[in-house]
């Protein structure tokens, strides 16, 4: 890139074409060489950090080995982790698809202008507002003397304990993710034209039918998008399974930040979260081209 | 199914998730005026006291300071960086321009655990390498911050320059106005709405950043988010339901001033 730059600031090039060129590449420099130093070169970095070998007297040795890689897929506890994590994740994710796809249908298609742009403002902002705060919203509601709690005892029901399950990671997750379900659901269907459904529904088909055949198989590119943002945002969730799953819970996130930073393992720490992007890039394009696929299929 | 009954089914179902998605700040605001002692339901009564308290707890009122303070110079770096990245992206057409604008949109692709361990081990290296103190320090926050808000500038300007009209930069440039003139006198108004909800949306991407952050905190130096999380992991009293709702009303006000130059709609 730097080069680049020196080499068309120097070389003879006509005038015309050095004009077209330089200021180019002078303004969109400062911004790259930012991102390559400060996001894919730490990222190299740790990716080679990954093949370096742990000695717990000298922390890091360097090295060119597997271990840590195996050492993962041997390990019952972090099996057992990664799997929790891809669960829980494909479970919230699911609920997301849901519960989303209702909502972003009723703004596109049935409420007014107003109340679309009340709905677009009330799913919006809670996205913006900060996992910590959103996370300390559902503890307040599922703690021990939650609001979920007293209104069940007020109700004379036993109360259900979810604090500190994977019950209320599912919840804090749903809630914190169903808006980004929602948005890109809703930003696909705005390009489907209605005439479609219309002539459908005129054509005497009834409203599961229209949304089973016409609605969902051209929704189905912002389907997949919201789903796989969901599913890419859980699995890397940290403040909801640390906060309302509690210590005895773990997911990838919360145990990547243990390795790097308490137990100070980097080589560990560093093969985790790439176990954990592999992980989740290898599921979402696998389910993205099977759906697309079965699809295909069924609308022949 | 008649229509009405249609709309009365998805009019439900939206209300149901809608409060699944609002009710609980709604209800983290309302439990920060409980004059309880403990947070319990309902309330005995009501009080401010807890924002006092909150103001005088060193966590929150540090971490606040430094979230502010990081996330308005985080704000400034990534339009310095991107408002002249996006000029390029738009207006030039160079060799390699697909590459710069997905390396710059980078950033918010990369899990925020992934890209901060990342940062903290090439940040405690460089400390070895040079025998300085990075990690713990404002600086390495303040690279980490200006990185998570530098895509959404760079996305936010170039689709307002994208929709800019050309024509009078080239009538100023006819006119024999020189590039930095034209980009001051003409550029900048046009695509002013832009980088204003630019600005506001950097600022709050980088105020609730928390994953990339983890890494970066020092002793006196935790952003509010982990001071939050910290404090989180141990109580839950309204304290913390008056911090967030602090929180919320600033961020809610950001947004709806940033809605007004760019609509919200469009920027997801």
């Amino acid at each position: 890139m730097a080069s680049t730059t020196a080499t068309a600031a120097v070389s003879p090039t006509p005038p015309s074409n050095r004009r077209r060129v330089s200021p180019a590449f002078g303004l969109a420099a400062p911004a790259s060489i930012f991102v390559l130093l400060g996001l894919i070169g730490p990222l190299a970095l740790m990716f080679r950090y990954s093949f370096n070998r742990f000695v717990p007297s000298e922390l890091m040795v360097s090295a060119l080995t597997l271990e840590n890689y195996t050492k993962f897929v041997n390990d019952g506890f972090y099996q057992s982790v990664l799997l929790t994590t891809v669960g829980i994740s494909a479970l919230s994710t699911v609920l997301c698809l849901i519960a989303g796809f209702p909502v972003a249908y009723f703004m596109v298609r049935l409420a007014s202008p107003r109340w679309r742009s009340l709905l677009f403002i009330l799913i919006i902002l809670p996205l913006l507002m900060g996992n910590a705060v959103r996370t300390a919203a559902w503890m307040v509601i599922l703690g021990d003397k939650g609001l979920l709690s007293t209104l069940m005892a007020a109700l004379g029901l036993s109360p259900v304990k979810l604090m500190y399950t994977p019950a209320a990671v599912v919840i804090g997750l749903v809630s914190v993710l169903l808006p980004f379900m929602i948005v890109t659901i809703q930003s696909v269907l705005e390009g489907i034209g209605r005439n479609l459904e219309d002539a459908a529904e005129s054509l005497g088909a009834n409203h599961p039918t229209v949304l089973r055949r016409i609605v969902l198989p051209l929704a189905l590119p912002g389907l997949l998008a919201g789903t796989m943002l969901c599913f890419i945002l859980s699995m890397n969730a940290y403040a909801t399974p640390v906060l309302l799953g509690g210590p005895q819970f773990h997911m990838m996130a919360p145990e990547v930040y243990q390795q790097v930073t308490k137990a100070m393992n980097w080589p560990f720490g560093a093969a985790l979260a790439f176990i954990l992007m592999a992980v989740t890039l290898v599921l979402t394009a696998s389910a993205n081209s099977i759906i697309q696929r079965r699809y295909r299929k069924w609308s022949e | 199914m008649s229509q009405t009954a249609l709309n009365r089914i998805y009019i439900t179902l939206s209300g149901l998730v809608v409060a699944f998605i609002v009710l609980p700040l709604a209800i983290i605001v309302w439990s920060s005026f409980f004059a309880n002692r403990i947070l319990t339901f309902p309330p005995s009564g009501y009080t401010l006291d807890w924002y006092r308290r909150a103001w005088e707890m060193d966590a929150f009122r540090d971490g606040f300071l430094v979230s502010m303070q990081t996330a308005a110079v985080a704000t400034c770096i990534s339009l310095a960086l991107g408002i002249p990245a996006s000029l390029a992206i738009v207006r030039y057409p160079f060799p390699g321009r697909d590459f710069i604008q997905t390396l710059l949109l980078s950033p918010m692709i990369v899990p925020g655990i992934v890209g901060g361990a990342a940062l903290f081990i090439a940040f405690i290296e460089l400390e070895v390498l040079f025998d300085a103190q990075i990690a713990g320090t404002v600086g390495g926050l303040l690279m980490a911050h200006s990185l998570i808000a530098l895509p959404w500038t760079v996305r936010l300007v170039t689709a307002s320059l994208t929709g800019a009209d050309r024509s009078i930069e080239e009538a100023a440039a006819s006119l024999g106005a020189s590039p930095l003139v034209i980009f001051r006198r003409v550029t900048l108004p046009s695509i002013r709405s832009g980088v204003i909800a630019a600005a506001l949306f950097s600022f709050v991407i980088s105020f609730i950043d928390l994953e990339k952050s983890l890494f970066l905190v020092g002793p006196g130096r935790t952003t509010l988010q982990i001071a939050l999380v910290n404090y989180l992991e141990w109580n839950l009293d309204s304290t913390v339901a008056a911090v967030a709702t602090v929180q919320i009303f600033i961020i809610g006000a950001l947004l709806i001033i940033s809605d007004r130059y760019a609509k919200l709609s469009r920027v997801f």
